[in-house]
């Protein structure tokens, strides 16, 4: 028997993010409605070149107590979206409903605790050993926040973390839904969360991708990527007749490139085919595609694979746009952020514009929502990560 | 799904003492599986979990180039953090471009995708110490949705020793090539990993050595083969598993 693969929709039943657009989902939404660039320059520490950044600014809630030895800014821009709107609540809520054990965490990072690991550091290479508090499973590794959340909601199901660059959080819902397809859990919290540290600017940096000042994805005129950071929060269950207002996690399609370390395809093949498998588990179409929330870094290359594998997947590409440049690359919490930007797209009805964007690139040549279109509803959203090692994923979201 | 099969296992391990104690069958770096581009400059995690893979492919007889797989790591490229790290107390710090690419936790699973010519989904993931049993779970999830077959590969490479003293000392990578189903030629049929609470947690001896070590009961049951009819192993902190015989 030839058959095609699917997966069941899965309900978002409540979701919330802190970003540098600010502290929940309201201040995100007057955002992108004004599409103003929300990068400035660096508070978190001192940077020998010129860039912009992402940062969340507003003052960060302390660990309790007896989670203290996973206190780090990772898991504390966690905590932090944790406190907004009612995604805590929807959670303990899922808890009493299902059982702690039917409960579960996924969560995608790429720094995890490593600005306090740099930090140690310098105290290791002062002293020779490492600060007696620091604690390289609770903080560093890349499930620590996980974990960390997993306490501080008192869950008991599967709790782990997606670490693959800047696809690390769309994979995680993609892991989440399968949680639950497969009938291992019945609700689980997706986590997207990412802080800065010198490792990644200065990585980035390193590669020449840094732009100096604020970054104009699918621009011509663009010249690198702003590094920002955030925490997203979605809770996933199965669709019931209570959640039917809810809008709906479709598929997430997962590809690589297998081409390079941190160059894309150039024809944006592994983009085309996660993009493609996305539609196909869902069993929808490409031109039943509204709006498609672009990775789009401002990076020359990125930018330029992903117009080709739009380009490849549809023959009349939907109206797309990016948003980095209205809060940087968030990196690994990038996949999750963005689908909360999606998901307020779906549910207030408008498309988001391209922050920056000023003059068409024409080797993109993609139908660009430069500002927010407030007019054309859309049902049906795209939304792509990609990362290094060529580690592609795209999430199909519908509205309720 | 009421079981996956297992149709080829692999492990490996540079300690030559370590390997000896094993009670399953465990390689050396097998430089061969490691493509010329990468040997000289591969870090020891990509040379064990390349090996382990290339085992577990060869004994299944499955084509690498067409199998999703699913990476897990503690610590994934801790070496090359560790000198990033180093690099970034400096007053002017400047990291090398290529050790920055290649610190992520999916830098294997990036190269195997390059090495192999596969474009399937690659997933890199971490859960502590309960890292083999949650990428046993999330093998489990994409067999029971998508059917098929994949590559699991869990490894990791020797931590630098301040920072969890005592721990992740000997580096070890071991792989399963897991089909969806009951197939009648697996080595073992596996049952979806569960959590017990009251269950004991893996023995913190293997643990502290190496936290894959918890595959130690799945992979001494894979080599030893027809003994019971079913049989609950302990993977990690109080996660489990049915393995059945053939």
């Amino acid at each position: 028997m030839n058959r095609t693969p699917r997966i069941a929709p899965v309900a978002i039943t409540a979701y919330e993010c802190v970003s540098a657009a600010g502290d929940n989902l309201n201040a995100l939404h007057t955002a992108l409605l004004a599409n103003r660039s929300c990068v400035k320059p660096l508070q978190l520490f001192e940077l020998p070149f010129e860039t912009v950044v992402g940062e969340v600014i507003s003052p960060l809630p302390a660990v309790r107590p007896h989670l203290q030895h996973y206190a780090c800014r990772n898991a504390r821009l966690a905590l932090h979206a944790l406190a907004q709107g009612n995604i805590r609540a929807a959670t303990e809520r899922a808890l009493a409903r299902y059982g702690a054990g039917r409960v579960g965490v996924v969560l995608g990072t790429s720094t995890s605790g490593i600005y306090e690991t740099e930090i140690a550091y310098k105290q290791l290479l002062r002293d020779g050993a490492m600060p007696g508090d620091f604690s390289f499973l609770h903080t560093h590794t890349a499930q620590a926040s996980a974990e960390f959340l997993w306490h501080e909601l008192e869950l008991r199901g599967p709790c782990y973390s997606i670490s693959t660059a800047c696809s690390s959080s769309a994979k995680a819902l993609g892991a989440a839904q399968r949680l639950l397809d497969a009938d291992v859990c019945d609700a689980v919290l997706v986590a997207g969360v990412d802080s800065l540290c010198r490792l990644t600017l200065f990585g980035f940096n390193s590669l020449q991708l840094v732009s100096p000042e604020p970054c104009r994805p699918m621009d011509s005129g663009r010249q690198g990527i702003n590094i920002g950071e955030a925490a997203a929060l979605l809770l996933l269950e199965r669709p019931a007749s209570d959640n039917a207002a809810c809008p709906r996690l479709l598929a997430v399609g997962e590809a690589s490139d297998a081409h390079h370390m941190s160059a894309p395809h150039p024809e944006g093949q592994g983009a085309a085919d996660a993009m493609n498998r996305a539609l196909q588990l869902a069993g929808r179409r490409p031109e039943q595609v509204d709006y498609i929330n672009l990775h789009a870094t401002a990076s020359q290359l990125n930018d330029l694979s992903e117009a080709n594998a739009v380009h490849r997947v549809f023959r009349h590409p939907p109206r797309c746009a990016g948003v980095k440049g209205l809060l940087g690359h968030t990196l690994g919490a990038a996949g999750a952020v963005e689908v909360t930007i999606s998901l307020l797209a779906l549910e207030k009805g408008f498309l988001p514009g391209n922050c920056g964007f000023q003059h068409a690139d024409p080797q993109c040549a993609l139908p660009i929502v430069a500002d927010p279109d407030l007019n054309s509803p859309p049902r049906l959203i795209l939304s792509n990560a990609f990362g290094f090692g060529g580690n592609n994923a795209s999430v199909l979201l519908e509205a309720a | 799904m009421e079981r996956m099969s297992l149709l080829g296992f692999g492990a490996c391990t540079p300690d030559a003492e370590f390997r000896a104690r094993l009670p399953f069958p465990a390689s050396g770096i097998n430089r061969d599986a490691i493509p010329a581009m990468l040997r000289r400059r591969s870090s020891q995690a990509t040379q064990i979990a390349f090996s382990a893979a290339t085992l577990a492919c060869a004994q299944a007889g499955c084509s690498p180039a067409s199998l999703p797989a699913v990476f897990a790591s503690v610590a994934g490229e801790i070496q090359t953090t560790d000198q990033l790290c180093v690099e970034l107390c400096k007053a002017d710090a400047m990291l090398s471009p290529a050790a920055f690419h290649n610190s992520v936790q999916n830098t294997v699973a990036g190269y195997w995708s390059i090495a192999q010519q596969c474009t399937q989904a690659a997933t890199a993931l971490a859960a502590g110490y309960d890292t083999f049993a949650m990428a046993l779970l999330e093998a489990w999830c994409q067999l029971a949705c998508h059917g098929g077959e994949l590559l699991l590969v869990c490894y990791d490479e020797r931590w630098p020793d301040y920072l969890a003293p005592g721990q992740g000392q000997t580096p070890f990578a071991c792989a399963l090539v897991l089909a969806a189903e009951r197939l009648p030629d697996a080595l073992l049929q596996i049952g979806r990993p569960f959590f017990d609470a009251s269950a004991s947690s893996a023995s913190a001896t293997l643990i502290n050595i190496n936290p894959i070590l918890t595959a130690m009961p799945l992979l001494t049951q894979a080599a030893a083969g027809n003994q019971s009819s079913q049989t609950r192993l302990l993977i990690g902190t109080g996660w489990q598993v049915e393995v059945y015989d053939r």
